[in-house]
């Protein structure tokens, strides 16, 4: 057992000092999470933004006082930009079909009558072939026309609303795009814990070093755990280093940050323990680094990273059930965002340790194949 | 050199890719098995199909809290349970248990119907229902709060049968035209770009990084075939694989998640090359800084993180800012992107895509000509 650690802990030194000598890694080390983040955090502003310039045309066929009304909320709504006013609806319609606006909206001749009468309509037509700005286009105009009916409703007589929906998230934070920042700490712990075992057992395989390794009479187990040491500690570097980009940019940890460091540890030991089965496998590290890649993307929507696993459509719901990763992902956001304790997340880290303990013996047998 | 012996060669270095490609059971599983069906078959799992109605909230477990035990209370948890939305809210919690499970995962979120509810709606005033939300979960609480707002603008406490929903606020309807996609539909075009990006930078930059690792692009430029060869025949060799893997993406669409593309084969198949030859312009001209086969796959990575941030995959172009929309404005697969959309969706002709296609050709030329002129410029540096 002393021999087991102390080779564990050598084998994990050696990897830091490999990491140490290859600039080229050491500054991917540090510098992938800035970047990714980076990246992220324009995505998150951009969905938060106070105001956007979505270009809209508006056909205002009635004239009447109502839709002059209107059609100035329209205009000084921070949501969208009515780049042209149009004369006819056929000539808003073709603004968006040839992809010059995004959208059109249409008040039709007879508004302020009907309105009046409580049964008058407006037109919006979008392009939907866009992701998000259709839905924009609509909030701003049903927030355009419930100003108009608060603002003016009595004078035409009807009233706002039936009934009015008031969200309370339990959390207390004010909506915002960082929803989805602790699933991102959760993404890059996966990239940087596979990013280490493509440099552990690859790359080694490629420089020729692996078998000088394993001919050594250090045994394999005591390889395998030492470079899950260095993962762990690597782990917790990368995780220091989006904690303190999360403070930055305004996000409050709620919960306790051993919690977080616990988490993010057992979701790189699970990573590399996948990285080193897969490695027995494929022999290239960039073959392998190619298949990170091309499984991160769907792992964006799958481990619960940018949305919750519960709106999935069933397939995918169940796929993300049987991912270990979504349930890391689950405990850091109950963690940072809910500052639930060890109770709350015992389940999620459970899972991730029994999968770390089901695949490791698996990755070690399959390597020894292998070899 | 003549035209003939131009293509000859060139076709010769097309069938040694092909013969090295399938010899290489890796390459092969990863390009035309992993990539396409992993990606097309997530989206598919995550969206649903592309005819298939999905409502989001419909599964979410939920309390529905009654404070005020009215008719027009019983008939909005009626509304809601039969709209197919929110097939799965419990009744017969009390506020604060409701409250106090949220965040353990037993409820995402609690529907709260205060007292007065009737009341206020008998007074012609605006009744308020209180939606707790686990915001822990991103996103959620955001498709619940839309979904139920939508559900509960035309409510009518006086009738049993509540009507069809129809966006709009009281007094004043909303009526949306224009095609709505699924979530599916809208993703294809995702997929179906990155999969040709992904796989021919790869194929190109780091086809050609190993080639040099390996030694053989020493020995292939000191052969007599010329270097515009030698790209040709590894761009044809590509577009043979770029074109089989858009026929599985639309043929997993199609067959296997019912995705009913509003154009015809031949656009789809246009536009999808036209996005693999950009890329394997810009995979040449990484090629010819002669970078090797990890730093390839580091830039593949931040090429996909870029343009996801910044062509249009998630976020529209409208919706950027500063920066971020010039940094958008000027990527040429902003444009192919947009105009995949603008055909499988929209259905517009490809020849109305005018800018689009413009921007495409203009990317793709001017990422050949660099390439060309670095090879050749570094032609003694990159067979060292």
């Amino acid at each position: 057992m002393k021999a087991l650690v102390r080779d564990s802990v050598a084998i994990s030194v050696k990897e830091m000092k490999q990491l140490a000598r290859d600039p080229v890694s050491l500054i991917l080390t540090v510098m992938f999470p800035i970047i990714l983040i980076g990246i992220f955090i324009v995505i998150s502003s951009a969905f938060s933004a106070p105001s956007y310039d979505i270009p809209v045309v508006v056909a205002d066929l009635d004239g009447s006082p109502a839709s002059k009304v209107l059609l100035d909320k329209i205009t000084t709504t921070p949501l969208v930009r009515v780049t042209e006013l149009l004369q006819t609806e056929e000539q808003a319609v073709r603004h968006v079909e040839t992809g010059d606006a995004t959208g059109a909206v249409i008040i039709p001749q007879g508004f302020g009558e009907a309105l009046a009468h409580g049964r008058a309509f407006i037109v919006i037509q979008t392009d939907n072939s866009k992701i998000t700005a259709p839905q924009i286009i609509q909030i701003s105009v049903n927030s355009d026309v419930q100003t108009l009916l608060e603002e003016s409703g009595a004078q035409f007589g009807v009233k706002a609303a039936t009934v009015d929906v008031i969200v309370r998230p339990i959390s207390g934070r004010p909506p915002s795009g960082d929803t989805i920042l602790p699933g991102f700490l959760g993404m890059i712990t996966i990239l940087g814990a596979f990013d280490d075992a493509v440099n552990a057992i690859t790359r080694e395989r490629d420089r020729g070093t692996f078998p000088r390794l394993t001919l050594s009479p250090t045994s394999l187990i005591s390889i395998y755990s030492g470079k899950m040491l260095a993962t762990v500690f690597l782990t917790a570097l990368r995780t220091s280093l989006m904690l303190i980009i999360f403070v930055l940019t305004g996000l409050v940890i709620r919960g306790n940050l051993i919690l977080i460091y616990l988490t993010t540890s057992l979701i790189a030991m699970f990573t590399l323990a996948m990285g080193l089965a897969l490695s027995s496998r494929i022999r290239s590290s960039a073959t392998l680094t190619v298949l990170e890649i091309a499984a991160t993307f769907p792992l964006f929507q799958l481990a619960g990273t940018t949305a919750s696993p519960e709106i999935l459509a069933s397939g995918g719901r169940a796929i993300a059930r049987a991912l270990p990763w979504t349930y890391g992902n689950e405990a850091l956001r109950r963690v940072i965002y809910l500052g639930l304790g060890l109770d709350a997340i015992s389940g999620d880290l459970l899972v991730l340790f029994v999968s770390t303990l089901i695949l490791l013996p698996i990755a070690t047998f399959l390597s020894k194949r292998t070899m | 050199m003549p035209a003939s012996k131009f293509l000859r060669d060139a076709l010769a270095v097309t069938a040694n890719e092909l013969r090295q490609f399938s010899r290489n059971r890796t390459a092969i599983v990863i390009s035309l098995f992993v990539l396409p069906f992993f990606f097309t078959v997530s989206l598919g799992g995550a969206q649903g199909g592309a005819g298939a109605h999905f409502s989001p909230t419909a599964t979410v477990p939920m309390a529905f809290v009654d404070n005020d035990l009215s008719t027009a209370s019983a008939r909005l948890w009626q509304m809601l349970a039969s709209s197919g939305d929110f097939s799965a809210l419990v009744q017969g919690y009390r506020e604060e248990n409701a409250i106090a499970l949220l965040g353990t995962g037993k409820i995402y979120a609690a529907i709260v119907v205060p007292q007065g509810f009737e009341a206020s709606l008998h007074n012609n005033q605006t009744a308020k229902i209180l939606l707790y939300t686990d915001d822990g979960e991103p996103g959620l609480g955001d498709q619940i709060s839309s979904t139920l707002s939508g559900d509960v603008e035309n409510f009518d406490p006086n009738v049993e049968v509540q009507p069809v929903r129809t966006a709009g606020i009281a007094g004043v309807q909303i009526i949306q035209k224009g095609v709505v996609f699924s979530g599916f539909s809208v993703g294809l075009t995702i997929v179906l770009a990155v999969v040709q990006i992904f796989a021919a930078f790869y194929e190109i930059a780091g086809g050609i990084a190993k080639e040099r690792e390996e030694g053989t692009y020493a020995r292939m430029i000191l052969s007599p075939v010329a270097l515009g060869s030698i790209m040709l025949g590894k761009t044809l060799y590509d577009l043979i694989l770029s074109a089989v893997r858009t026929f599985i993406v639309l043929g997993l669409a199609v067959y296997a998640f019912g995705a009913r593309p509003n154009t015809d084969l031949g656009t789809l198949l246009f536009l999808s090359l036209m996005l693999a030859l950009l890329t394997m312009g810009f995979g040449f001209l990484v090629a010819a800084l002669k970078l090797g086969t990890r730093a390839v796959v580091i830039i593949e990575f931040f090429l996909i993180l870029f343009l996801f941030a910044f062509s249009g995959f998630i976020i529209d172009k409208e919706l950027l800012r500063g920066i971020s929309r010039t940094i958008s404005t000027l990527l040429p697969w902003a444009y192919g992107i947009d105009a995949l959309k603008r055909t499988i969706l929209i259905g517009q002709p490809l020849l109305s895509l005018g800018t689009d296609l413009s921007a495409l050709v203009a990317g793709l030329l001017l990422f050949y000509a660099a390439a060309y002129i670095l090879f050749n410029l570094l032609r003694e540096r990159l067979a060292t």
